[in-house]
């Protein structure tokens, strides 16, 4: 492929933004991208796409409600039913068909919009056969995470190493929204909200928007001394009835790998890869993801973890951003805030965080309890 | 960003809204034969693939893995074993519950695949992966058609 980001833009993330609207947010983020990529929307990018789901949203027909904030009125614009990943890979393919040059992808959160969080989410669950129960429907994650546990001989302190791990990473992430020092102690004493799963196993959600700038190879070198090119794309759906799944191993994650590497040419992602965004919507999903990348053998994740494997300064560093858990959940937009880091850390951007001679990452995606869906990206700062 | 912000939280301003949403869900051919044999002869419904030697449950009419129509009904009793479980302390709006709920993951014999239901008759601290349960039916009279004409599974 020969498809490369050239600008990113995004708001700080946070627990709440109650004076500024989504779109206003948007717009913050858009104008950031544009002049990052030295762009004029008006003039310069032809096609713009968006990630996001009615639900999170508070609106019907979503889709009309994003192009004046973008600078995408009178353009090609579309939604896209899925996370920020999926929204880019989307973009990638409309570059690739060579019917556009220049496109915009944007993510966003205003989850501290929605008053009713745990019903949305139980109206993903099948009607007819999961949703009786009137419990939370993170009951889901609960029974995955002691399945993983048990399989794996993973333990819940592994799990909770993950927490302290991402929290305190995010100390190093200006835009975190939940970075802190956190104990063990704090999460492993943290109340269980549907057992062995904590409080503090599950991310905060936050407000956040990230827009990306992509562009073909010719106009990429036109408008960036370096950009970051998408390797390889590659994503998956497991069947939807959560009756019939393989519960210890995350096989959509596992197969968006395999076809991400594959286009990449990475044969060993545990030598080839330099650090990896995962998703870590709850604790046990970053060891699960971990392992569906081949970052290391099955069950291995988190002994790894706690040996320091996957910290900042370890052979192979995972959310160095803080992930879901330090960063902030910002729903459909985690997954882009993933691809943030991987792109500023790729263009040595990253700050007081910025890792040494990081040339390849991997950005993984899933979108939540109860869905069995997600993206895998491979980037590289060379073309 | 903005030229200028608001800084008195007070001037915060928002409206509320919500989005009243009723719908029916069908349960379709196979659900309609799952729920109909429970309620009435208290057996679950599974569905077999013969190319794949699957068996789905709940069923499907259709296999997800050769996309062949299933036409291979079987009844099966009521029993299994709990591949996962979990002690639920929340309701669905996020509240504390009064007591917690204890839901279980139980692979039903017989079939690959299982159903998502309540434990009863065991305190939280016994229970252990592996373990055999059975259900218990609400009376003939109280039934609907829907899961939870089981009341819950306790051990076998
Ligand atoms: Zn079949």
């Amino acid at each position: 492929m020969t498809v490369a980001i050239v600008g990113v833009g995004h708001t700080s993330f946070q627990s709440t933004t109650p004076d500024i609207s989504f779109k206003e947010q948007m717009f913050e983020a858009a104008v950031k991208a544009y002049e990052d990529a030295g762009v004029n929307p008006r003039k310069d990018i032809a096609s713009f796409l968006t990630a996001a789901e009615d639900y999170y949203e508070g609106y019907s027909i979503f889709d009309e409600f994003v192009p004046d904030q973008l600078g995408a009125v009178l353009r090609s614009v579309c939604t896209i039913g899925g996370d920020g990943l999926l929204a880019l890979i989307n973009g990638v393919m409309q570059i690739e068909t060579g019917l556009f040059d220049v496109v915009a992808i944007e993510a966003h959160s205003k989850a501290s919009d929605i008053l009713t969080f745990p019903g949305i989410v139980t109206h993903g669950l099948d009607p007819i056969y999961n949703r009786a129960f009137n419990v939370h429907p993170y009951f889901v994650a609960g029974l995955e995470m002691r399945r993983y546990l048990h399989e794996t001989g993973t333990t819940r302190e592994q799990c909770a190493a993950v927490v302290v791990k991402n929290k305190q990473n995010a100390l190093s992430n200006p835009s975190a929204a939940y970075a802190a020092k956190m104990t063990m102690d704090d999460v492993m004493n943290s109340e269980f909200v549907s057992d062995p799963l904590t409080r503090r196993d599950i991310s905060p959600l936050a407000d956040g928007v990230i827009v990306m700038v992509l562009a073909s190879e010719e106009k990429a070198k036109d408008l960036s001394d370096d950009p970051v090119w998408l390797k390889g794309v590659g994503w998956c759906s497991d069947t939807p009835w959560i009756e019939s799944r393989t519960w210890s191993t995350a096989e959509y994650a596992r197969l968006a790998a395999e076809r991400a590497y594959k286009m990449a040419g990475i044969k060993n992602p545990q030598k080839q890869i330099a650090f990896a965004e995962v998703d870590d919507w709850f604790s046990y999903k970053e060891l699960q993801h971990i392992e569906a990348l081949g970052l290391c053998e099955n069950g291995e994740a988190g002994k790894l973890l706690e040996q320091g494997n996957f910290s900042r300064n370890g052979k192979l560093p995972v959310n160095v951003s803080g992930g879901r858990i330090g960063a902030g959940n910002l729903l459909e937009a985690s997954a882009l805030q993933s691809v943030l880091e991987c792109v500023l850390q790729l263009q040595g951007r990253a700050g007081t965080r910025q890792l040494k001679d990081a040339e390849t990452a991997v950005a993984q995606s899933w979108r939540g309890v109860p869905t069995a869906t997600g993206c895998v990206a491979v980037l590289s700062s060379e073309l | 960003m903005a030229y200028d912000k608001i800084r008195d939280p007070r001037r915060i301003m928002h409206v509320e809204g919500d989005m009243e949403v009723d719908y029916i869900y069908t349960a379709g051919i196979a659900g309609e034969r799952f729920f109909v044999a429970l309620r009435d002869k208290e057996k679950l419904v599974a569905t077999h693939c013969d190319k794949c030697n699957h068996t789905f449950m709940p069923p499907r009419m259709y296999c997800d893995r050769c996309f062949a129509e299933l036409s291979n009904w079987i009844e099966l009793p009521p029993t299994g074993a709990i591949a996962s479980y979990t002690i639920t302390h929340e309701d669905n709006n996020g509240e504390r519950l009064p007591e917690p709920i204890v839901l279980a993951f139980i692979e039903i014999e017989k079939t690959d695949g299982a159903l998502i239901h309540q434990i009863g008759e065991v305190k939280p601290g016994a229970l252990k992966i592996g373990m055999r349960v059975q259900a218990v039916f609400k009376k003939k009279s109280e039934r609907t058609g829907a899961l939870t004409d089981i009341r819950y599974f306790k051990p076998a």
